[in-house]
């Protein structure tokens, strides 16, 4: 009687133990599915259903730098065949929402060279031509840090650690004095990377967490007002696929700011966090 | 002399006025109209335009006519300068008047006149003549009434506004001739108030009108009839088709003869304008239905048509925008021809199609050619063949549809690894985006698909241990190398302080194989004794024992080159004692040097 207590408690206990393993498990091989559907829809040239299953692929958890890159490019490519076929390009908001994935797919792996390029030339299809030239310095360090991820560059600043440390301890066990010398020296300049690696990985991981950048989706006129109302002033009317920076929120209103500065209020459903 | 002088150019322009004449064409026209009442008086003329000879005028049997008056003669002369130039014309007509006397055709014969000498003669002219149906209305309004009533006067069939359609049973794109056309009873002032026909579905394209007035037969009444616009309408939709009335206003001038004051010179008459707003009456045309059964290919066109296709070259690099040409020349609806479809291998991007036309409206409808241009560019290198592309248009002759199809063309795409950077520009202009012809998205990511993206490492909670980990190995690391350092250096202190016991114990064996003169025995174990002395009190490792490195030990430690150069000697003779045979006293000897040198160099590295 007890034994098959016992008995029942163990199969249940499994049964709860194994739930979530099997779950996880279809959701991988429905993800995978979604993913092979949508390559093969795409190089059927059939961009919706691309945009669905990488869409879905998205939902169930795999929100991969490959994934967003897959579903920006569905999305280009579908704004782009219809506005072949109808001369009215990019009309329900599609260049918006490709740029959009291109900048999640860069969020995710800021290496991502294919990305890059082909958000350069989303970029040329909007009317936004105000772009604002960053400063060499912080120019240099953005390209610097954006070509890594935020993980190599950890597991680069980790070597750097112990290359350090095994330095330390030839300068300090060596008899021979060129070679604590050369120790010493090496040790300090990879104490210095091993910090600059280290600052690079935290700089990455702080830019890949934020979320203050967003994207102009909609397609209709886009009214950036000067006080959250929709009777304010209208200052600019971004065009579908701009960036902006969200510098804070109120209800239903974002304030958001420019590449050049300039800032205004903008309803929250207009635009999309990266 | 004056005198004579202008004689003489009168003369010359004279003779050569003569020679003008004589050398020019002759041309002798009989003009009469071609329908006429039985009620009419008509004019009809022979103009000749030349100075006809005298009396050769021979005109023709009257046949079915009465001849009221004629012929009358009458003469033009006139000389023109232009720019320094003359030109003279000379025209003789001879006039009659005539009335019919019977109804139907009639044809008057050809009238003939002799110009120096040679006998010309007119085409002979054909005449309708035709009873009225109203007979006592269609005489009394042509615009001489008694009625003093201007508004009267001009009767409701004197004008008439028509639209006259080639064809009110058409297809649906197929070409109507539409002519609009006035038609008149009477003399007209002036047409005014335009109002453009509108269409209303469709498409309309107005032709050059250079019609001549002429004369009509309608509903049993003979008209002045004008061509006042022609149209080519192609309708763009099927079912019945309603064309909404043209309306214009016209003046008509109507002169009465007023009873009351009667003007002794002017006869007492007086013009009146009467102004009519006259409309066509509506019309519909039935658009009928294509035949049930069209090909895929169909897309509305309707006329007859050929096809052509150009491909500029058979092989051509990767990368680089390419464009075929299609072009479809004929009669019929070009203007709305769509693009047939070009369907290409799946590594070809296909850009959007640039359409030329050349297309001319005429009577017949609409003519020429239509260039679809499709500009491409190849992803992939290989051999490629593209489908033919498949042109459908319904031709209203057999009332079937006809298909057009182009070879299938195969080309072969090279890469020649430098089509990525290859700047050639498609030609086609017009469209801003074509520009970037040769820029586009890069292809998806066809990888498997990646695990879900990776925590970050950084501050994480084994980024930290990670560095826990680095350090405390450090330190482990340096405690036991730092241990092993200090035993090794203590091993040495005590090799170094046992250095001259164990040499004193080998010397001392070597003292009993001396005693024992065993020769070999002595200088084996006094050379261990020596070697192993410097071994160990400079720890130095035996296999690294030479004299040059003893030396430069005994350098290094400020030991006196004397010295070296004694312990060095010392350890050659042995050497070279060990294996000759040599008397006692070198035993002893050697056995004593080597004491003294291990013990001064014992008291000089303390």
């Amino acid at each position: 009687m007890r034994i098959s207590i016992i008995r029942k408690l163990t199969a249940v206990a499994l049964l709860l133990m194994s739930a979530p393993i099997a779950t996880a498990a279809d959701n991988r091989t429905e993800a995978d599915s979604s993913w092979e559907k949508g390559i093969k829809a795409y190089a059927d040239r059939e961009y919706d259903q691309a945009v669905e299953e990488f869409e879905a692929v998205v939902e169930r958890g795999f929100a991969t730098a490959d994934t967003y890159y897959n579903l920006a490019n569905a999305y280009f490519k579908l704004g782009q065949t219809q506005s072949s076929a109808s001369g009215t390009g990019f009309a329900n908001g599609e260049l918006g929402r490709a740029i959009l994935n291109y900048q999640r797919a860069l969020k995710m792996d800021p290496s991502m060279e294919d990305a890059a390029y082909n958000l350069d030339l989303a970029v040329d299809y909007t009317n936004d031509t105000e772009s604002v030239p960053e400063g060499v310095i912080s120019g240099v360090w953005t390209s610097v840090r954006d070509s890594f991820t935020s993980n190599t560059w950890t597991i680069v600043s980790l070597i750097a650690l112990t290359l350090t440390l095994a330095h330390v301890l030839i300068y300090l066990l060596s008899h021979r004095v060129t070679l604590r010398k050369v120790a010493f020296f090496a040790a300090i300049l990879l104490f210095i990377a091993f910090v600059l690696t280290t600052w690079l990985a935290i700089s990455q991981r702080s830019s890949q967490e934020s979320h203050d950048r967003a994207v102009v989706i909609c397609n209709s006129t886009t009214a950036v007002h000067a006080s959250p109302d929709s009777s304010s002033k209208i200052i600019r009317e971004p065009s579908q696929g701009v960036t902006l920076t969200i510098t804070r929120a109120l209800g239903e209103w974002y304030e958001v700011m420019f590449a050049d500065g300039e800032k205004g209020w903008i309803p929250s459903s207009y635009i999309e966090r990266i | 002399m004056k005198q004579a002088f202008l004689k003489r150019l009168y003369l010359t322009f004279a003779a050569m006025f003569c020679i003008a004449t004589a050398n020019a064409q002759v041309s002798f026209t009989a003009e009469a109209p071609t329908i006429v009442t039985l009620d009419d008086y008509f004019r009809i003329e022979f103009t000749v335009d030349a100075q006809p000879d005298n009396g050769s005028f021979r005109a023709p049997s009257f046949e079915g006519f009465d001849i009221v008056a004629g012929p009358s003669t009458s003469t033009g002369h006139s000389i023109q300068y232009i720019n320094g130039r003359q030109s003279s014309s000379f025209s003789c007509t001879y006039t009659y008047l005539l009335k019919p006397n019977s109804t139907g055709t009639h044809t008057i014969a050809p009238a003939s006149v002799a110009v120096d000498g040679k006998v010309y003669s007119t085409q002979p002219l054909l005449m309708e003549v035709v009873k009225e149906q109203n007979q006592s209305s269609g005489q009394s309004s042509a615009g001489n009434s008694n009625t003093n009533d201007p508004e009267n006067s001009v009767k409701e069939e004197d004008v008439l506004l028509l639209l006259k359609l080639s064809d009110t049973e058409v297809y649906k794109g197929e070409p109507i001739h539409a002519s609009l056309v006035l038609y008149t009873r009477t003399e007209i002032q002036d047409v005014s108030n335009w109002e453009m026909p509108s269409f209303e579905g469709f498409w309309s394209q107005e032709l050059t009108t250079n019609s001549y007035p002429s004369r009509e037969l309608y509903n049993g009444l003979v008209y002045d009839t004008h061509e006042l616009k022609e149209y080519i309408i192609s309708p763009q939709q099927s079912g019945k088709l309603q064309i909404d009335p043209v309306r214009l206003s016209i003046v008509v001038p109507v002169v009465i003869q007023n009873s009351r004051y009667i003007d002794p010179f002017m006869g007492g008459r007086e013009v009146y304008y009467v102004t009519r707003e006259i409309a066509t009456p509506a019309q519909t045309v039935n658009v009928k239905e294509f035949p049930a059964g069209a090909p895929k290919s169909f897309a509305g066109a309707v006329g007859e048509f050929s096809m052509q296709c150009s491909m500029p070259e058979q092989s051509f690099a990767i990368h680089t925008s390419q464009a075929i040409e299609l072009t479809i020349a004929g009669n019929g609806n070009l203007k709305f021809i769509t693009a047939p479809e070009l369907r290409l291998p799946e590594s070809f991007e296909l850009y959007e199609k640039k359409v030329t036309d050349n297309v001319k409206t005429s009577i017949n409808g609409t003519s020429g050619n239509i260039v679809f241009t499709y500009p491409f560019v190849p992803r992939a290198a290989g051999e490629f063949t593209i489908e033919p592309i498949e042109f459908t248009y319904f031709d209203t002759e057999s009332n079937s549809y006809k298909t057009l199809a182009t070879d299938p063309m195969n080309i072969s795409v090279v890469d020649d690894g430098s089509g990525s950077t290859h700047t050639q520009k498609a030609d086609v202009d017009g469209y801003g985006r074509m520009k970037q012809l040769n820029r586009d998205i890069r292809y998806i990511h066809t990888d498997k698909l990646a695990e879900a993206a990776p925590m970050t490492l950084v501050l994480s909670p084994g980024y930290w241990l990670t560095i826990v980990v680095l350090i405390a190995l450090f330190i482990v690391i340096y405690v036991i190398m730092r241990r092993r350092i200090r035993q090794n250096r203590n091993i040495v202190a005590r090799r170094m302080k046992r250095a001259d016991k164990i040499a004193v114990q080998r010397l001392r064996i070597a003292q009993s194989y001396m005693q024992q003169n065993n020769r070999h025995a002595f200088y084996e174990e006094l050379l261990r004794a020596v070697w192993g002395y410097i071994s160990d009190k400079f720890n130095i490792p035996v296999s690294n024992l030479t004299k040059e490195t003893i030396r430069e030990e005994f350098y290094r430690r400020n030991i006196s080159a004397t010295d070296a150069e004694e312990f060095c000697e010392v350890i050659s003779r042995a050497d070279e004692a060990q294996y000759t045979p040599s008397s006692d006293g070198d035993m002893n000897e050697i056995y004593t040097d080597a004491i003294d040198i291990i013990s001064r160099i014992e008291s000089a590295a303390k």
